[in-house]
Formats: structure tokens, C-alpha cells, sequence
């Protein structure tokens, strides 16, 4: 398939705000999460041609991001080395901050959350939550079948709400074992 | 299937799900207190955690770094394609040099034949040896060069008064003065001028020539007049070579 120069531009134009907030909760940082949004759209630019479907480009795009993300992981980096102060600063008002009345709190708390998961409940967990993608739609971006991705995001799901402090019940946190201990 | 089950079940569901293959979890909903607080509580932690994740920061300039690297990729692209097409051309660039050397050369040798002849035509050299002894004179002309003193049968007709040595095209030679006609002159060039036995007929500013060779020397046909009275004569002469 062909894909102008003009057509990716206006890609980038759409669709960057949605890969940089992906990458920032999957990363917990802001400053690798614009390294990641930047290297999928130029590995997106150069693998332009395996894009089969024009629809299915959001997908795709998440898809090569996951891709960057692993690649990036597997350099040596990981979640947990990233400070705290980090997190909070992209969390603060030291920077532009895009919020719709939420709490810096909850904020923290979702972030230190997700710290806590391991990589394969987090990615598919931001990706439900955050775009509320479909899960046949993750389990394409995630290159994943759909079975595995419905039970990882149930499980995912629980974690994160024993970890906010949510609606699980004992019975069920003692079923999951605690998030700390995963 | 018992509470924790269902409560498990809950985390599976979300709007938009399928209603039928979470219909026994709503029915249990419906006959449970307990699980259907536990549900509502979940679904209103479910928006405040959708609310949180749409709080992340800006990031002002990203868009225009990545369409700034967008454009520093195809520029380099570009030019990796040019130098592609630079490496493509070179052969098609050595074959046109090719062709213009072997093209170019025997002009450019043809035009240096022509001038020259053109000189012995409007300056005749100084006759080195005057006899009108065909044998003596052929000798004379062997020693300056380089093979039998012989000459082509067609021009057996032909008679002598003199010969002097020249030079052509940085070839020795040897120009012989027609006896019986003063306007001719036959100059034998110890090198191959021509890649053919035909004549090749030259008109220059004070008379014409016709060039020929029998595979070792070159033979050029001066002659002060114009190509009819060039033709005219060698007709006369038998010189068909």
C-alpha cells in the first residue's frame, strides 16, 4: 500500500497525543515517553509499506509502539529505575499538564500502581483503560490471542484495584496473593 | 458457582460486553446485595481510574520534532537515492566517454590529416631527389621508410621527377612529383591512415586529395585542381585501388 508523505504527516497530526499518553503510562515517564512516541512514528515512516488496511491504522501505530517499547526495555532500561521525582514532576504542575479535575493523589497512586505490575498485565491494563480500546483491537496492537488478553486484562484489572485500594474483595485479594507479592 | 467466583467474573465484563455470556453474573447481581455493591463499587472505580488515566502531561513540541525527524529522514533518503542514481549512471557516463573517445579520436586525427595535407597542397616541399628514374627514385623513397621499394600495381602507369621526405601525422613519408602532370603529387605514408582499401576523397582550400591504403602504407593523391580533375586524372592513371 501506498502511503504519501502528506497522508503520514497528518497521521503524526492525529494520532501523536494518543501514542505519547500510551508511552507515558506504560513508562511512567514523560521524557521516555516522547523517545518512544518519536522512534514508533519514524519506524511507522520507514515500515510504512506493511500497513494493510488504512482503518486499521491506529492499531498499527499502537502496535509498532509496543514494539519500540520492548526494544527499549530490552537496552536495559526499565520502569523501575525511573525515579520517583520524575513521575511526580510529570505529574505536578511544573509541567503543562492535561487534566480534567483529577487528583495529583490518584495520579501518584495509578502510576505507583502500575509500577507494581509486571509488563505483560501493564501493557494490555493502559491500553483498556486509557483509549478503551477493544480486545480484539489490543490483542492485535499486542500481537496476542484474544483468550490471553481477556484473562491478562481480568487478572490486570483485579491487581490494579486491590493496589488503588478498590472494591476487591478479601476473598479475591487472597486469591491474587497481593499485588506486592506478584 | 459461589461469590468469589462471580466477583472474579467481574473484572472480565465491561460496557459494551457481550450481555449474554455475563448474563448468569447479572443474575447472580440481581439475587446477591453483597456482589452488586461490590459491582457498583467497581464500575465507579473503573471511571475514576479512566478519568486519571486522560490526566498526563503535555508535550508541546513533540509533534513538531517528530515531523521535523520525518523531514530529516526523507532528505536523507533523497540523497541516498541520488548517490543510488550517481552509481547507476557511472557506467552509462564510461560508455558515453567510450563512445565520444572512439567517436571523437579519428575526427579529430582526420582533421590534423586534412590540415597537413592541406599544407603540402598550398606549400610543396623542396624536392630532396630529382631524377625521373622510377627504380632510383623508389630506392631513394625505401631507404626513408620502412618496407620494399614497391609500389600498388594500379599505379604502374604512373611516372616520377623527384621525391622529398615529409612528414605525416608524425608518420615518415615521401612525397613524389608526377612527371606528366604537374599538378599531382603521391605522397606514401609508412602507417595505416585508413581502416579500409577505399579512397577517401578530400577537397581542400588550393586543390583535392584522395586517400587510400593497402593494408601496411597509406597512399594520399595531391592534386592542384578540383575533385573532378582529381577523378578525372587517376581514371586517366588506372589508380583504381
Amino acid at each position: 500500500m501506498h502511503i504519501g508523505d502528506h497522508t503520514f504527516d497528518e497521521w503524526v497530526q492525529q494520532y501523536q497525543r494518543l501514542l505519547f499518553g500510551i508511552a507515558y503510562w506504560w513508562t511512567g515517564s514523560r521524557t521516555d515517553a516522547e523517545e518512544l512516541t518519536q522512534e514508533a512514528f519514524f519506524q511507522a515512516y520507514r515500515s510504512r509499506s506493511s500497513l494493510r488496511e488504512i482503518e486499521a491504522v491506529k492499531g498499527w501505530l499502537v502496535g509498532i509502539l509496543r514494539h519500540c517499547h520492548s526494544q527499549m526495555y530490552r537496552k536495559g532500561r526499565s520502569r523501575a529505575e525511573i525515579p520517583l521525582e520524575e513521575v511526580i514532576e510529570g505529574s505536578s504542575g511544573a509541567t503543562e499538564f492535561r487534566s480534567s479535575g483529577v487528583d495529583r493523589d490518584d495520579s501518584l497512586a495509578l502510576h505507583q500502581a502500575l509500577k507494581r505490575l509486571d509488563e505483560r498485565h501493564r501493557l494490555p491494563l493502559v491500553l483498556f483503560y486509557f483509549q478503551d480500546l477493544s480486545y480484539r483491537e489490543i490483542a492485535e496492537a499486542l500481537e496476542l490471542p484474544l483468550g490471553t488478553v481477556m484473562s491478562r486484562l481480568s487478572r490486570a484489572r483485579q491487581m490494579l484495584h486491590a493496589s488503588l485500594a478498590g472494591p476487591v474483595a478479601p476473598a479475591v485479594a487472597k486469591k491474587i496473593g497481593g499485588v506486592s507479592a506478584l | 458457582m459461589n461469590c468469589d467466583l462471580y466477583r472474579s467474573e467481574m473484572y472480565a465484563w465491561r460496557p459494551g460486553s457481550d450481555e449474554k455470556s455475563f448474563q448468569p453474573l447479572f443474575d447472580h447481581l440481581g439475587s446477591c446485595a453483597e456482589c452488586a455493591r461490590l459491582f457498583e463499587q467497581l464500575t465507579s472505580s473503573d471511571q475514576q481510574i479512566r478519568r486519571t488515566f486522560q490526566s498526563y502531561p503535555e508535550s508541546p513540541s513533540l509533534e513538531s520534532r517528530i515531523l521535523s525527524g520525518l523531514a530529516h529522514q526523507r532528505a536523507q533518503a533523497a540523497t541516498g537515492r541520488s548517490s543510488w542514481r550517481l552509481w547507476m549512471l557511472a557506467p552509462v557516463m564510461a560508455s558515453l566517454l567510450v563512445v565520444l573517445f572512439v567517436g571523437v579520436t579519428p575526427q579529430l586525427q582526420r582533421a590534423k590529416l586534412n590540415r597537413e595535407i592541406a599544407a603540402l597542397l598550398s606549400k610543396p616541399p623542396t624536392l630532396q631527389i630529382n631524377t625521373t628514374d622510377r627504380k632510383q627514385l623508389l630506392e631513394w623513397s625505401a631507404k626513408q621508410l620502412e618496407g620494399p621499394p614497391a609500389l600498388p600495381a594500379d599505379l604502374d602507369k604512373v611516372e616520377f621527377r623527384g621525391a622529398a621526405i615529409v612528414s605525416v601525422e608524425t608518420h615518415k613519408a615521401v612525397l613524389l612529383k608526377m612527371k606528366n602532370e604537374q599538378r599531382a603529387s603521391l605522397v606514401i605514408v609508412d602507417a595505416r591512415l585508413t581502416q579500409d582499401n577505399r579512397f577517401h576523397s578530400m577537397q581542400e582550400g588550393s586543390g583535392s586529395a584522395s586517400l587510400w591504403s593497402d593494408g601496411g602504407r597509406s597512399y594520399v593523391l595531391l592534386f592542384n585542381g578540383s575533385e573532378q580533375e582529381l577523378h578525372a586524372y587517376m581514371t586517366r592513371m588506372g589508380i583504381t585501388a
